[in-house]
């Protein structure tokens, strides 16, 4: 215990120590993105500001503009379905994953890895040769006679649902199975040895511990949805818009580049509430 | 002392005027130009038709870029950076780059034209390649003819694909609803969104890129599409009409703020445009059609049927108006949001 005591402070002078150096280095990191980031975003947020005796006109267009506001709901609706999609799909691979040997454990986390590797326009349109009116699921679902004509599972919702999950699942799965790794194991024999079910150790011990995680994975996941742009744009067929979509509609096209800095605005907004949302639970499932 | 020291001052500044003035014809003799055109096959049929007799004649390279958009030209004017000399836009685009104060006028003097047709010769731009909206559909689907035809999903079922963009769609909608071509502008907005209303559910893809509904009729997702007409009419395995098809052109204009110099090698690239010979070679490449009147005969007598421009495909087909478009853009572009999200 006095061992303890005294080396935290010891290891808070070697941070103290290490602190100037370690600025210097990100300096340049650190002006590089101020310059290139942070200038332009201001810049755009400043586009969003009217000017004269109306500076909020662009936000009041948007709040009384059904289409936005719809395209607002529709990208967040779509963003909670990917979520939920993605904790399904996600917390058994992880807890599956967990209960493998080392060895094994290693090999199916390459193949999580992988598919970064792996672009996501190139995810994207696979699934159009899996899923696709002539794809592969709908010829064998012909060929075996369970459906006479083919079954639209693209250019709708559900699609654009399939392709972001497909591409957003290791976001989910890497953080959840690296906090089940650090559970403490002795946990679960010490509730075994008191003779506790498996069903009960799980419900009780395992998924509670691991809950946090599992949020903080899932708001992150939430997060990047948000601004996903090309796999709703090949999937959704144009009748599934998203809000990045939207503002390329705006920017390139129109081009009101006011209304697209507002939305970009409340966009930005609602992601960093969403990412302090992340932190805190990240915070609170480290302790 | 003193002399030494104006005598080197003198020579000092002479010298840099020297280097200034040797900067300035450096600037002033244009070497390379560039473009942001459309791409795919129309870009290349710009290398093999207009750019390469232009490079031969006066040795100035031109480089292309691509997609092109409103957008980059808005930002480059704005930011008074011009990343490209010469941009290609639509009809409908040009009013608005013009309404944006985006554009340079065309020096039409200094371009000296061949004989086009009026439309391509604007005081911002020059209409430079003719293109059809127009009905395409699988060899093995049941051949139509007429936009009526195309709503009529139940003598002609299959999935349909129909363009993201209102300007290429509306005035198809009010045809098949029974307006006449020479009564379509104004255009009835309530009409022709009625009507679209009448085949919305059909409607597998809202496509974006031209590629598209080639593509999507290839892969069986659609049988029936409206299409841009040089994507379709040289592809296996897909027939088409002109028939009831909307003829639209696209413009090279200038962005503002250009440097004279590069303005004036702009328009000598402009009048290579304005060649039929030079039209003709483009149209090889891909079947759309420059601007010159006496055109027909120069093409290739077995792939007359595919161009948008010749007499008997031009007669079928009606013109927009970009003028219109350009006034309704605001209301236009918010119904048809509010159309495809069932508001």
């Amino acid at each position: 215990m006095t061992e303890l005591a005294s080396a935290i402070p010891r290891d808070n002078e070697r941070r103290g120590l290490r602190l100037p150096g370690g600025l210097l280095q990100v300096t340049p990191a650190a002006v590089f993105i101020l310059l290139l980031f942070n200038i332009p975003l201001l810049l755009m947020l400043s586009w969003s500001v009217g000017t004269g005796d109306e500076p909020l006109k662009y936000f009041a267009a948007l709040a009384r503009g059904s289409v936005y506001m719809k395209v607002l709901g529709n990208t967040i609706y779509i963003a909670l379905l990917t979520t939920l999609a993605c904790c399904i799909l996600g917390y058994p691979l992880a807890y599956w994953m967990w209960s493998l040997s080392p060895r094994r454990q290693m090999l199916v986390l390459a193949l999580v890895v992988l598919t970064f590797w792996i672009s996501i326009l190139v995810r994207t349109y696979s699934w159009i040769v899996v899923l696709g009116n002539d794809g592969v699921v709908n010829r064998v679902l012909r060929w075996l006679g369970i459906t006479e004509t083919s079954v639209p599972f693209l250019y709708n919702q559900f699609g654009v649902i399939v392709g972001t999950t497909n591409v957003l699942l290791p976001f989910l799965v890497l953080p959840l199975f690296a906090a089940m790794l650090k559970l403490d194991r002795r946990l679960l024999q010490a509730a075994e040895s008191m003779g506790a079910s498996q069903a009960t150790i799980f419900f009780r011990i395992f998924l509670p511990l691991t809950i946090p995680a599992l949020a903080a994975g899932s708001i992150l996941v939430f997060i990047l949805t948000l601004g996903f742009f090309i796999t709703p744009a090949i999937l959704g067929g144009g009748r599934v818009p998203m809000i990045a979509n939207m503002l390329d509609l705006l920017i390139n096209r129109m081009p009101r580049w006011e209304t697209a800095a507002a939305i970009s605005t409340v966009l930005l907004v609602l992601t960093l509430l969403f990412y302090a949302a992340y932190q805190w639970i990240e915070k609170k499932s480290r302790i | 002392m003193k002399t030494i020291l104006q005598n080197s001052l003198r020579s000092f500044a002479a010298g840099l005027l020297l280097i200034s003035a040797s900067s300035f014809t450096a600037e002033a003799e244009v070497k390379e130009l560039r473009m942001i055109e459309a791409g795919g096959l129309s870009g290349d049929s710009i290398e093999k038709g207009y750019i390469e007799p232009f490079t031969a004649k006066t040795g100035i390279k031109v480089t292309r870029e691509s997609p092109a958009g409103l957008g980059k030209l808005r930002a480059m004017v704005e930011a008074k950076n011009l990343t490209a000399d010469v941009v290609e836009l639509s009809s409908a685009e040009l009013e608005q780059a013009k309404a944006l104060g985006l554009l340079d006028k065309l020096d039409w003097d200094a371009i000296k034209p061949d004989p086009i047709f009026p439309e391509a010769k604007m005081d911002e731009g020059l209409g430079w390649q003719y293109y059809s909206t127009i009905l395409a559909w699988r060899e093995d689907a049941k051949p139509i003819s007429t936009w009526a035809e195309f709503w009529d999903v139940e003598k002609f079922p299959g999935k349909r694909t129909l363009p993201d963009y209102p300007a290429y769609i509306l005035p198809m909608a009010l045809i098949a609803d029974g307006v006449k071509p020479q009564d379509l502008y104004p255009l009835d907005l309530d009409r022709a969104f009625a009507k679209l209303d009448q085949i919305k559910e059909h409607v597998s893809v809202w496509w974006q890129a031209g590629a598209q509904p080639p593509q999507l009729l290839k892969d069986n997702e659609v049988q029936y599409a409206v299409s841009w007409s040089g994507r379709v009419t040289d592809a296996e395995g897909i027939d088409y009409t002109f028939n009831q098809g909307q003829l639209d052109l696209t413009y090279f204009a200038v962005p503002k703020g250009i440097d004279p110099e590069r303005k004036a090698a702009v328009m000598k690239l402009m009048h290579e445009i304005t060649v039929a010979k030079n039209q003709a070679a483009a149209a090889q490449v891909v079947s759309y059609t420059g601007p010159s009147e006496g055109l027909d005969p120069l093409l290739p007598k077995d792939r007359l049927d595919t161009y948008p421009t010749v007499a008997k495909n031009k007669s079928v087909q009606f013109l927009m108006d970009p003028k219109w478009w350009y006034d309704h853009a605001d209301e236009v572009e918010q119904r048809w949001q509010e159309f495809k999200l069932g508001l």
